[in-house]
């Protein structure tokens, strides 16, 4: 009888180690939170827990972190305003033990645009000289990480100079354009389905071109004034623009720096003898003209 | 409230201290034992390149955000994260430091280290975004009781803009992956 008495004592050790066994099994699962794998930011969420009992639940996310007590077995509710931060979030829920769940919450919609713009000044009819970058936010200022597409608009005095859509590409969009040749303002549209940001370049005119001066005698010397200074473009160069009229005689060179007036530099020069004057802007020169005492 | 005991007062003292001399130290936080570790790569950089003296910044800026952001959290004191945070990040994270205070939670990053990678430096240099691929050690306490230890591997999507001497971090959002 002694082998019938050991399978009896054998079925009991196994029956206790199974019960064992279902009980941790069942205490494991009765901390369990079905969390979801990524959520939308603000989105509020109910989570069905699974078990009996009570539990505490410890939420820490990027920007924030709260510790409540909850019933398992009932669903447990996280307001949208505590899931409004993109990123990791832990959810630690602890009985006996503690089990760890991790969920993503990612951006929202795009709600605002960060727009940036360079320069705010540029030359008329310069290459690639406005560039932009844009960057996608929602409405919790989340950078948006998934691909939108941008569109950027540039007109000049009301008509469209250059559209062009990009997609984002890891939270970001950018262009680079030629600035238009009509000196005043340009504007900037960026815009991501009804979502758009506006910024202006001013374009002033570029450097001189075709930089000529005439002289004639007078009361003290010699009179210089240049035409009407424009760049290539026919932009008038801005007043206070600095010309530099330089005369080279044989006694030796003098050089006068006149702002621009109403479109005009004027300079009154020594004069005597023989001489040349020249004119130059920046790195523009003009033409020369010659003079001699009498003339 | 809770109250500090004083060895912590102490170590708060000397993180602001130190906190106070980074800027003074310029150059030299590679060398700092303690500070994370940071590799940056700016192969895939563009627009614009990235210049050398512009990854010695970024790297050493980058270290001392994270740095100062583990203080802030072991310390439960946000006013260290003023250094290397700024905007809507700097309120984020300043919020959740004062709240796990508040709540006798404290987060502990632990053996910290990042690898960057540059994936965008704007045309004109005024802001840069990364892709740091970080690992540390997460320690979660409740009062003195550890409720979550383990090791981790995050990814962060890394806004960076340059400031009168150094680089703000402007936006760091974890991700799944990249």
């Amino acid at each position: 009888m002694w082998w019938l008495t050991n399978i009896v004592w054998v079925n009991r050790r196994f029956a206790l180690t199974v019960f064992a066994v279902v009980c941790v099994t069942l205490n494991a699962v009765a901390q369990e939170l079905r969390w979801p794998a990524d959520t939308p930011a603000g989105v509020a969420l109910s989570i069905a827990s699974s078990g009996s009992g009570k539990a505490r639940l410890y939420l820490l996310g990027p920007a924030g972190a709260f510790r409540r007590e909850i019933q398992l077995g009932q669903d447990v509710q996280i307001s949208g305003r505590d899931l409004s931060t993109a990123g990791k979030y832990l959810a630690i829920v602890c009985s006996d033990t503690c089990k760890t769940s991790v969920f993503f919450v990612v951006a929202a919609a795009a709600a605002n645009l960060t727009f940036l713009v360079h320069p705010s000044r540029v030359p008329a009819g310069q290459q690639d000289a406005i560039s932009g970058v844009i960057f996608p936010f929602d409405r919790f200022h989340n950078l948006v990480l998934d691909p939108v597409a941008v569109t950027f608009k540039l007109s000049d005095a009301g008509s469209e100079v250059m559209s062009n859509t990009v997609p984002s590409r890891n939270g970001v969009s950018w262009f680079r354009a030629n600035a238009g040749s009509r000196a005043g303002i340009e504007d900037l549209l960026a815009s991501v389905g009804p979502v758009s940001a506006r910024r202006v370049v001013r374009l002033v005119a570029s450097d001189p071109c075709n930089l000529r001066i005439k002289a004639q005698p007078s009361k003290s010397g010699i009179a210089v004034e240049t035409e009407p200074v424009r760049d290539c473009a026919g932009n008038p160069v801005p007043d206070g623009t600095i010309v530099t009229f330089t005369e080279t005689a044989s006694s030796g060179k003098s050089t006068v720096d006149a702002p621009i007036k109403q479109g005009i530099a004027r300079a009154q020069m020594v004069g005597g003898g023989r001489a040349v004057i020249s004119v130059a802007s920046g790195v523009v020169l003009g033409n020369e003209v010659r003079v001699s005492e009498g003339q | 409230m809770n109250r500090l005991a004083p060895r912590h007062i102490v170590r708060l003292a000397i993180a602001i201290v130190a906190v106070g001399l980074w800027p003074a130290s310029a150059g030299l936080a590679a060398d700092i034992p303690g500070l994370p570790h940071v590799d940056l790569a700016v192969n895939a950089a563009g627009p614009r390149t990235v210049e050398t003296l512009t990854v010695q910044s970024v790297v050493r800026d980058y270290q001392r955000a994270w740095q100062s952001l583990a203080d802030s959290f072991r310390y439960g004191e946000p006013t260290l994260l003023s250094g290397y945070f700024v905007g809507p990040l700097r309120t984020t994270l300043s919020g959740k430091v004062t709240e796990e205070a508040r709540s006798g939670l404290h987060s502990q990053y632990l053996n910290q280290s990042h690898k960057l990678e540059v994936v965008f430096y704007a045309p004109e240099g005024d802001v840069m975004e990364l892709r740091d691929t970080a690992e540390f050690d997460l320690q979660i306490a409740d009062g003195s009781k550890t409720i979550s230890r383990e090791k981790v591997v995050s990814h962060y999507v890394v806004l960076m803009t340059p400031s009168a001497d150094r680089w703000m971090v402007r936006e760091l959002q974890e991700v799944r992956n990249f």
